[in-house]
């Protein structure tokens, strides 16, 4: 009976700790002021198109002239794709009464905005934040939420598709089913590509143990495989591109990273770029120059044109000259 | 000191999944992966009915329902097909992946209305973080209390039974393999109801939410028996709270300490290894000391 003895009294401690806080808190809710500006960064997970942005936000404030520890504070937060993590860290920037929050990657902003209604909340890369639920609309998002979408330019990257592919008739598309962001960039390519009267295969995967099957099936079926901002199949790049090699056809991803792992040419968006962006809002947030209820989503309208020489030599495929001489100017060529 | 009620309130909310594990893992005296499927289960669910307009309490209701289901896909595997436990969890779990994004319609969704559980009944008055402890010992206090009835009936007896020992209880007229039903189907009833309180409390579902659940369910299960050992059933039931919210809080100093959050499922694991070895270190020590004793 003694160790119930003793949980009896860890639950009058409890209780008496609560109680004592109940009240403690009610008198200190007024914030504040910080000594130097504090901007808290939540990671979703550690992943390099990721560290990409968040390099690009440090980057961008130390261009700025804030430098951390001196007249900035930037805690960094990387919740390694735990739900509760996500939670524990977000409550964490508020009671820090951080002067800006940045969520890197959907469920890290879903997860701020539900901590807090009033601290600044910088959106770093999400696909779609209206259809996320995060923002009603982009242009006027109303809220303590505003920053960049990483949308990539859906138009452009099929226009390449069919420049380099002639008479092309079915697009393949492969994603995880898990990724809302690439499921909603699949559903995007769909609606563009049959109006243009082009045929789309579509399949998903859950892991990227599935890529080696159902991407064999895949490309037996489609001229070429799409691939949109999906880490998981990111991550199964190299094998992708060598099973399409195999049948001789070619992989054309959203994102740049993709290309340098054996996909054949994409007009992309640099995620450090897109975290240039992210930190461009969140020094104007410090300097008081943007109100995060007015200030539109920024969307990257251009891209740049990379091309994969190595991979196109492979497959026998000659680029245009136009497209060599565009990504030589604003681009980049893989040799 | 708001961080420290802020993880009190985490430890008491999940601390409900796990004494629905609790079933499973100590009274029936198996592990169940199927807990990883039927948590996000009640959350996509849960979500799912709110957006659609119906109300908190039924979308909660709901999620205990479907991981009543759950539950009885493993036990229909395990007790009636004699698939090996272990394998019939991961299989309703694997099975549960396709299902929730069936149910969801996506991989993640958020609440955009304002309307959850925790802001209902006047609980949003509070001050942060209180909403949740409340609302969580409300819950907590419901569960213990039917879940202790329950085992004082004459089946919850039979369910003790069965895991103490099946043979016996067989011998003694016991259907163990409805008890069996009976366990899983309450276990994962309550995994997934409180998938269902955490997905309004987080503010969205998300498919990928289960990873991980069961060692979080564990630990709250074992630092509240290595805390206070040798106690009898219903108090221990108040133990796993403790120990859900004890494993908060020290993942919480971890996290304070500026350790790097990508060693956390590290760290984690190392928690749960040392709790489960410190019965069997503290019997060592304590053989070495009375050795120590008669040698003089």
């Amino acid at each position: 009976m003694k160790h119930t003895r003793r949980l009896y009294i860890t639950l009058v401690a409890l209780t008496a700790f609560l109680v004592f806080a109940f009240f403690y808190t009610g008198h200190t809710d007024a914030k504040k002021q910080n000594a130097i500006p504090k901007v808290g960064i939540l990671q979703l997970m550690s992943h390099p198109a990721l560290d990409q942005i968040n390099k690009g936000i440090n980057d961008t404030l130390k261009k700025h002239g804030y430098i951390n520890g001196k007249n900035i504070k930037i805690e960094f937060q990387n919740a390694q794709n735990d739900q509760s993590n996500l939670r524990t860290i977000s409550k964490q920037f508020v009671q820090d009464n951080v002067d800006v929050a940045v969520g890197i990657a959907t469920p890290s902003v879903q997860s701020l905005k539900n901590a807090t209604s009033k601290t600044p909340i910088v959106m770093g890369a999400v696909t779609d934040p209206e259809g996320a639920g995060i923002i009603s609309n982009n242009k006027k998002p109303g809220g303590n939420i505003t920053g960049v979408s990483d949308q990539a330019p859906l138009k452009a990257q099929l226009n390449l598709m069919k420049q380099v592919i002639p008479n092309l008739k079915t697009i393949g598309i492969i994603y995880t089913s898990s990724d809302a962001s690439a499921t909603s960039q699949m559903k995007k390519m769909k609606k563009l590509a049959s109006q243009q009267g082009i045929k789309v295969e579509i399949s998903s995967i859950n892991s990227v143990n599935d890529i080696q099957q159902v991407a064999s099936s895949l490309i037996e079926k489609s001229q070429t495989i799409y691939v949109p901002t999906d880490n998981t199949v990111a991550s199964g790049m190299k094998l992708l591109t060598s099973i399409a090699a195999k049948q001789n056809k070619a992989v054309f991803p959203a994102a740049t990273t993709m290309v340098k792992d054996g996909g054949l040419a994409t007009v992309g968006l640099s995620q450090y770029e897109l975290g240039e962006k992210t930190g461009e809002h969140v020094v104007r947030i410090l300097q008081g120059k943007e109100k995060t209820a007015t200030t539109p989503v920024t969307f990257m309208q251009k891209g740049h044109l990379i091309l994969n020489e190595k991979m196109a030599k492979k497959l026998n495929i000659q680029f245009s000259n136009s497209l060599i001489k565009e990504a030589q100017k604003k681009g980049q060529i893989i040799k | 000191m708001n961080l420290i009620v802020s993880t009190i309130s985490q430890g008491f909310i999940w601390s409900i999944m796990a004494i629905g594990l609790f079933i499973t893992f100590r009274i029936l005296d198996f592990p169940d992966m199927t807990v990883e499927g039927s948590f996000p289960l009640g959350a996509v669910t849960a979500v799912s009915l709110i957006q659609q307009g119906h109300s908190t309490l039924l979308a909660l209701f709901m999620a205990f329902v479907f991981g009543c289901l759950a539950g009885f896909a493993t036990a229909f595997l395990y007790a009636k097909l004699n698939v090996p436990i272990l394998l019939a969890g991961i299989l309703t779990m694997t099975a549960m992946y396709s299902i929730n994004l069936r149910i969801l319609g996506k991989a993640n969704m958020s609440l955009t209305k304002s309307n959850n559980i925790f802001n209902e009944f006047g609980l949003d008055k509070l001050p942060t973080n209180f909403n949740g402890i409340i609302l969580g010992v409300i819950v907590i206090t419901i569960i213990i209390f039917l879940l202790i009835i329950f085992l004082n009936t004459e089946k919850g007896q039979a369910v003790i039974a069965t895991g103490d020992n099946e043979t016996m209880a067989a011998s003694l007229g016991i259907n163990t393999t409805v008890m069996k039903f009976i366990g899983l189907m309450v276990s994962n009833g309550i995994v997934a109801l409180t998938g269902g309180l955490i997905a309004q409390q987080n503010g969205f579902a998300d498919v990928n939410m289960g990873i991980g659940v069961i060692v979080i369910g564990l630990s709250a299960i074992i630092i509240g028996e290595v805390i206070y050992p040798d106690v009898p059933l219903s108090i221990r039931l108040i133990t796993i709270v403790i120990g859900s919210i004890v494993y908060r809080l020290i993942l919480m100093i971890v996290l304070q300490l500026g350790f790097n959050t990508n060693d956390l499922k590290l760290i984690s694991a190392i928690i749960l290894a040392l709790c489960l070895a410190l019965p069997t270190i503290r019997e060592q020590f304590l053989k070495t000391m009375r050795n120590g004793v008669k040698t003089k």
